[in-house]
């Protein structure tokens, strides 16, 4: 008798100690849940990560760093920006020595780069993303011998937006940030 | 390729004015247009908002199998559902376990604003399972789908070594919220070990330790849940007290063990008759002692922690950079960017100084946290507690609905039951 009135009582104690553990964590919830709600961005779902283009050093780890097969980081074009140059430090590689379009002469290391005659001496330049792997050969090449028209763009299509951008981490020049929707592309010919 | 090289330099020296007009902006007289390039921005409006419906939706599923129908057929449909699609379409990201370090930063860094998608994706699986249980476990998320569709043994782990491995959830979610507080690393999603699965891809670690888990996943029941996730960790708190909780049998338990072999994360512990006889006033007194050596053990555990707070500060991206420097000096091109961006070395040797600092402070807190951790699970191990019934642990219970198949007494139809009263 006196064991089962002990029982009964370690059962009654057990019950109350339970409910008083579920009303704080109600209250957990409910204050952390408080006090994130005045921390979220009203206007935005979700941010994005960007590269800021003025920032980029192109140092080509765009290409093995994200997390995805083939990178989401894409080599952009802004026409407005370009010469249209004939002799293109983002076409051909620095020292070539024909002219012409034989891989080896290529910058590009996937072909990834069309170019087209447009009229006497003008080139236009057009960018494959389905070939481009954002290794920024190109873009390093127009930045530093022409205007810098070829830049990297992360391809918010292709980004899985992680949490936790794994490019970000190792970026030189910390040229990616998260942005807000409206700035989720940095456009040169903007 | 050399030219190139050497001009960097000199282009980096200048990064601001980086020369956009070298070559003038061609006069097409061929009346030439300009290409047209569109970029839509995804509307994340729609996926996000479907992501949380099913998020809730597969959550009520899995309560209402588990509760009140208490059959298994719709857990393990709503796993295939969750693989599918939180898994496979939309690549796991945002997920619950990562979410922790987004509320841990927004709640200690005043300028960092946490979005509403991620914000939710922490909070409700809290809710169900102060309310449900685990119902989040048991086949929403995507890692626990994976590794519940895969099992098909059920090797028992040693109590000793279930218990020493059930404190990794903790020492892990400690970490990661002090790198995730000190703006270093989010360390729970670069160790993600299934992501890779759900990508098709990744790096080589990453799908070596996910096919190790997945592996293991298959002879003995949810590795990964039970002895890493730092979420199913907090999740375990509220489970502990929740309103509704998993229970095998309505009717009489004729103690048949056959439900704890068929839990595949140890959550149903048999009856057990304590012989150790103690007095209460007595098992008070050694509560108490240990609750007096528990600090103890936590102040050994934060200054271990302490002395080691250098090393965890190496993860900070802006003490790697000035480690780059003592090793390679200007020649790195995270140093050199660095001086070309208009950054001083000694501001850097300052700034260095106090993340290290801060990492000291931080890491002595979370040593004491590792600490408490361990100090708790040895005090757990000293309560011995007679129980007459077999009886469900609600802080380990995934929800998963194995049990109740196994029950000769659910089986039963209520006639017979009828019957052999």
């Amino acid at each position: 008798m006196q064991t089962k009135e002990n029982t009964n009582r370690h059962i009654a104690r057990r019950k109350f100690l339970r409910t008083c553990g579920g009303i704080v964590a109600g209250g957990v919830i409910v204050s952390l849940s408080g006090v994130l709600l005045k921390k979220t961005v009203s206007h935005d779902l979700q941010t994005f990560w960007q590269i800021d283009p003025a920032k980029c050093v192109w140092c080509g780890r765009c290409e093995t760093e994200c997390v995805l097969p083939v990178s989401a980081v894409k080599c952009m074009h802004a026409n407005k920006v370009c010469g249209y140059c004939d002799l293109c430090g983002g076409y051909y590689r620095p020292n070539v020595k024909d002219l012409n379009t034989a891989a080896e002469n290529l910058m590009c290391p996937t072909g990834a780069i069309l170019r087209k005659f447009v009229e006497e001496p003008y080139f236009e330049y057009t960018i494959d993303e389905e070939l481009c792997t954002g290794c920024a050969k190109c873009a390093k090449g127009c930045n530093s011998f022409g205007n810098g028209s070829l830049y990297m763009q992360v391809n918010q299509d292709l980004c899985t937006n992680c949490n936790e951008c794994s490019i970000e981490k190792v970026c030189p020049s910390g040229a990616i940030t998260r942005v807000a929707q409206a700035n989720a592309y940095d456009f040169k010919d903007n | 390729m050399k030219k190139t090289a050497g001009l960097i330099p000199c282009l980096l020296a200048s990064m601001a004015g980086f020369a956009q007009n070298r070559f003038p902006k061609p006069d097409f007289e061929s009346g030439y247009q300009y290409p047209q390039y569109v970029y839509d921005v995804p509307s994340e409006m729609l996926w996000t908002t479907v992501d949380i419906f099913a998020l809730a939706v597969l959550m009520g599923v899995v309560a209402w199998a588990s509760l009140r129908r208490r059959t298994r057929l719709p857990i393990t449909i709503v796993s295939i559902i969750s693989i599918a699609y939180f898994g496979f379409f939309r690549k796991g990201c945002i997920c619950s376990i990562g979410s922790v370090q987004n509320v841990a930063v927004a709640l200690t860094d005043s300028s960092y604003a946490i979005s509403i998608p991620i914000l939710i994706f922490f909070v409700l699986p809290l809710v169900f399972a102060l309310l449900f249980g685990r119902v989040f476990c048991a086949g929403v998320c995507p890692f626990g789908a994976l590794q519940e569709l895969v099992n098909v043994r059920n090797f028992r782990i040693p109590t000793a070594l279930s218990k020493v491995l059930g404190m990794l959830p903790w020492i892990y979610l400690v970490l990661a919220l002090l790198f995730a507080i000190t703006h270093s690393a989010f360390i729970i999603c670069r160790f993600d070990p299934f992501v890779g699965i759900f990508r098709l891809g990744g790096t080589v670690s990453m799908i070596v330790f996910g096919a190790i888990l997945l592996i293991l996943a298959i002879f003995t029941g949810r590795p990964f849940c039970r002895f890493l996730c730092p979420y199913g960790a907090i999740l375990s708190l509220f489970s502990r007290v929740a309103v509704w909780n998993v229970k095998i049998v309505k009717k009489q338990c004729i103690n048949c063990d056959l439900c704890r072999h068929a839990c595949y994360v140890d959550a149903i512990r048999p009856p057990y008759n304590n012989k150790v006889k103690e007095s209460r006033s007595a098992g008070v007194r050694r509560i108490l002692l240990y609750l007096i050596l528990l600090p103890l053990i936590m102040t050994i555990a934060a200054l271990t922690l302490r002395t080691g707070s250098d090393l965890l500060a190496g993860v900070h991206k802006r003490v790697q950079l000035h480690e780059k420097y003592h090793l390679e000096g200007e020649q790195a091109i995270e140093v050199e960017t660095f001086i070309g961006q208009g950054g001083k070395i000694e501001e850097l040797t300052a700034e260095t100084a106090e993340i290290q600092r801060q990492f000291k402070q931080y890491s002595t807190v979370a040593g004491a946290l590792i600490g408490l951790v361990i100090g708790i699970t040895l005090i757990n191990l000293s309560l011995k507690r007679s129980r007459k019934n077999y009886e469900i642990d609600d802080a380990n219970c995934v929800s998963c609905g194995r049990c109740f198949a196994y029950c000769p007494q659910n089986n039963k139809s209520s006639e017979n039951t009828q019957s052999t009263k």
